[in-house]
């Protein structure tokens, strides 16, 4: 592997132009993430979390401030950031084998990307169905798919956008074991973005609670619990609930009617 | 392992059964009609005697070699026709300003009916097979062009971003992208554009040919044998059901990856 790259966004202001003026969806956002840190970010529907990845996925531009990674800034989408989609946006006309192969980089010889593509089938535990179309698999095989096809460039970053949002909770609780087991495997730098602040607490090194619109980070708690975590445990449930009332702090009495 | 596909659902008999009723019927009540002398066998002869023409034809192979010379027209045209309209629907389909400056001439000439190009085809290019070819051309490309376009423009943009992520270059994007994605909406121009280079050749021939399915109905009606025209009224009936039904498994087969389009229908 290449030495690890650092990403650090420095006072970034994100707003669209509409018809009816501007819209700010980020102000002020700060962050430093080290190579090969597990960053999770909850906050509410529409507070902005999906346009800060694609912000750093490169699909969009900075309005104000910047995104550094590996000290330039970021102007393009490219190989070194993966990302993971809430769906799984497969191609149907691939097959499971086929999509993942989609993801690697060109001028690989076939025999070395055959064995690339192999490993990751079972890394992600879908040996046995290389054949199979994407509608012939479920929500969870979808992504972890996703996930497959994200990973064969070997990207130093992983952006996952609520990737198991529409997944069941069982699945769930499945998947983000397996995305722990792949981080670790890969050492490789994850940003999750997700609604589940159970799952924030479970998989991120750090949580970053982000504030509604304009977005922007108004509480950084770091999870100093050691790996694998109980979900249960006081000093699980204690941050859990830190994170909880960051958003529901006002409402805490009364107001239970509904 | 998923690499079997299902098995396909079983249907009664009656299910095959049902589309054969009505035209059953039908012509039961035709002979029905000339048995009883309601019907003037100059005009329309009976079931009976149309299908001893039919026997009569395939003995000879006439018939057979009438359908053969249409056939060959049509697939001469149409892989002209439907090329052209597949190059020039990706060239419009991709790019905006190639499509603005091909706009006002598409749109002035879809509307014009093929069988009106005959009579200027003829005059420019003979009687001979170029003119009747380029008929069958100019009509299977049309929906071709159209079915192109609609599906290349259609094209997710989420894929889009995809490959952009991946970073794909154009031809991969072109291949691999674009045109798998607008597969289900080319294949509906390609059978509404083969459905109309199959109705051109008879068109063409109706008005200058001397051999051709198109050909036997005329010369039948001057010599006045309506069951020799009748039969090859029907005979360009089933073949285009037939050409249809080709172009539908190959469908099938090229689009079952797609749950609407590759499955039963
Ligand atoms: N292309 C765009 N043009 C205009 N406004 C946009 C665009 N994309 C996003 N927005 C607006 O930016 C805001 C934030 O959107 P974003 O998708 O980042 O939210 P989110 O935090 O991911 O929400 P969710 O949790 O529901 O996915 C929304 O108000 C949305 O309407
Ligand atoms: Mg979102």
């Amino acid at each position: 592997m290449t030495k690890p790259m650092s990403l650090k966004i420095e006072n970034l202001t994100k707003h669209y132009s509409l018809p009816q003026g501007d819209l700010a969806v980020l102000t002020g956002v700060d962050l430093t993430v080290q190579p090969g840190e597990f960053i999770s970010i909850v906050g509410a529907s529409g507070c902005g979390k999906s346009t800060l990845l694609r912000l750093i996925g490169g699909l969009e531009q900075v309005s104000e401030g910047r995104i550094l990674f590996d000290e330039t800034p970021i102007q393009n989408p490219g190989l070194d950031r993966g990302i993971v989609f809430q769906e799984s946006r497969l191609f149907p006309w691939f097959t499971i084998e086929e999509n993942i192969a989609f993801g690697c980089r060109k001028n690989l010889v076939e025999s070395e990307k055959q064995q690339i593509v192999q490993d990751h089938i079972k890394l992600v535990g879908l040996l046995g169905f290389e054949k199979a179309y994407p509608h012939q698999l479920s929500g969870g095989m979808q992504q972890r798919t996703a996930i497959a096809r994200a990973l064969v460039s070997r990207p130093q970053i992983l952006l996952l956008d609520e990737p198991f949002g529409a997944l069941d909770a069982l699945t769930r609780i499945q998947m983000q074991q397996e995305i722990l087991n792949i981080w670790q495997k890969e050492k490789i730098t994850v940003i999750l973005v997700t609604h589940d602040i159970d799952e924030a607490v479970f998989l991120g090194d750090r949580v970053l609670v982000m504030s509604n619109r304009p977005g922007t980070f108004k509480k950084t708690l770091s999870v100093p619990l050691a790996r694998p975590r109980d979900r249960n445990s006081a000093a699980f449930l204690a941050l859990r609930k830190k994170i909880y009332d960051e958003f529901f702090s006002k409402k805490k009495t009364g107001g239970r009617s509904r | 392992m998923v690499s079997n596909p299902p098995p396909k659902p079983k249907h009664p008999f009656s299910f095959y059964l049902l589309p054969f009723i009505l035209p059953i019927l039908l012509i039961t009540v035709w002979q029905l009609a000339s048995n009883l002398d309601w019907l003037q066998s100059s005009i329309l002869p009976s079931p009976l005697v149309i299908a001893q023409t039919l026997l009569d034809l395939l003995k000879s192979g006439e018939l057979l070699k009438n359908i053969a010379v249409s056939l060959l027209r049509v697939l001469e045209g149409f892989a002209i026709g439907a090329g052209l309209g597949l190059i020039a629907g990706l060239i419009m389909g991709l790019s905006r300003s190639m499509e603005r400056l091909l706009s006002l001439i598409t749109g002035l000439l879809r509307p014009i009916p093929t069988i009106a190009w005959i009579p200027a085809l003829i005059l420019w290019m003979g009687i001979g097979e170029s003119s009747k070819i380029t008929v069958i051309a100019v009509g299977s490309f049309w929906p071709v062009l159209l079915s192109v376009i609609q599906g290349v423009r259609s094209t997710d943009p989420k894929y889009l971003e995809v490959a952009r992520i991946l970073e794909k270059d154009r031809v991969t994007l072109l291949t691999k992208v674009i045109i798998p994605s607008a597969l289900p909406s080319i294949f509906t121009g390609l059978r509404i554009g083969m459905g109309i280079a199959w109705a051109s050749v008879v068109g063409a021939e109706l008005i200058a040919a001397s051999s051709g399915i198109g050909f036997m109905i005329m010369y039948a009606r001057e010599v006045s044998q309506p069951d020799v025209m009748l039969v090859g009224v029907a005979a360009i009936g089933l073949t285009g059901l037939l050409i249809d039904f080709l172009l539908l498994q190959l469908q099938r087969r090229l689009l079952k990856w797609n749950s609407v389009w590759g499955g039963e229908s």
